[in-house]
């Protein structure tokens, strides 16, 4: 299987190209670029907490609806948080 | 395809005595709903209204030419998260120690450009050889 970027790099060239499944217009591509130009401009990625910051701990429902604490999973050794923005 | 990734590596990750744990805005119908779509091994958290997100300092809101677009092509952030606002958390994976410390942070505001999942596991290495070293 080829890598993650790799594979978001072929993403991004196929929807860019507007043909199908995607069919995306020029002017939405044109409009995404812009986006992501300006959430790059002000340095976002920047502010986020970094190497050596104390992570804030957390208490959320998993899908099951069953309470994930962060302090009960360090217990057992470290954790890989990924923040996702959603299936769509 | 971040889920997909993480996937790919959740046995390492736990041979390496570590956890996976995913945070989205998205309510628990559509957490659940992925997680079985996906077949995924770790836990799908809901981060309702972005709360953690933000004390991660990974919020941002979407614009209002996008949210045009993609409400144009059926897009609903506001039903999917509860989120009136359109915020958002940027692309982030993290690694945190037992002692609560971030030792891996990437952050991009791209979301096409993700870390690598063997840049993941090469951390989680390093931290269970220095674990073994102090004991």
């Amino acid at each position: 299987m080829a890598d993650l970027q790799s594979r978001l790099d072929e993403f991004k060239k196929a929807f860019e190209s507007g043909a199908p499944p995607y069919n995306a217009t020029q002017e939405a591509i044109e409009t995404m670029h812009r986006a992501t130009a300006e959430l790059e401009a002000p340095g976002l990625a920047n502010k986020a907490l970094r190497v050596g910051d104390r992570a804030p701990q957390f208490r959320l429902f998993n899908q099951d609806h069953v309470e994930v604490d962060s302090a009960d999973l360090l217990r057992q050794g470290p954790v890989v948080v990924s923040f996702f923005r959603g299936h769509w | 395809m971040e889920l997909e990734a993480l996937q790919g590596i959740d046995s390492e990750v736990k041979d390496l005595g570590a956890q996976i744990v995913v945070l989205t805005p998205e309510l628990e119908r559509y957490t659940r709903a992925l997680h079985k779509k996906l077949n995924v091994t770790f836990d799908i958290l809901t981060d309702l209204h972005l709360k953690i997100a933000e004390q991660f300092r990974l919020l941002y809101v979407l614009p209002d030419y996008l949210r045009e677009l993609y409400t144009s092509v059926g897009n609903a952030l506001d039903r999917f998260h509860d989120e009136p606002e359109f915020r958002l958390p940027m692309p982030a994976r993290y690694v945190i120690d037992k002692r609560g410390i971030i030792r891996a942070a990437a952050v991009s505001a791209d979301y096409t450009i993700r870390p690598e999942p063997s840049d993941t596991l090469n951390v989680l290495r390093a931290l269970k050889t220095k674990a073994r070293q102090v004991a």
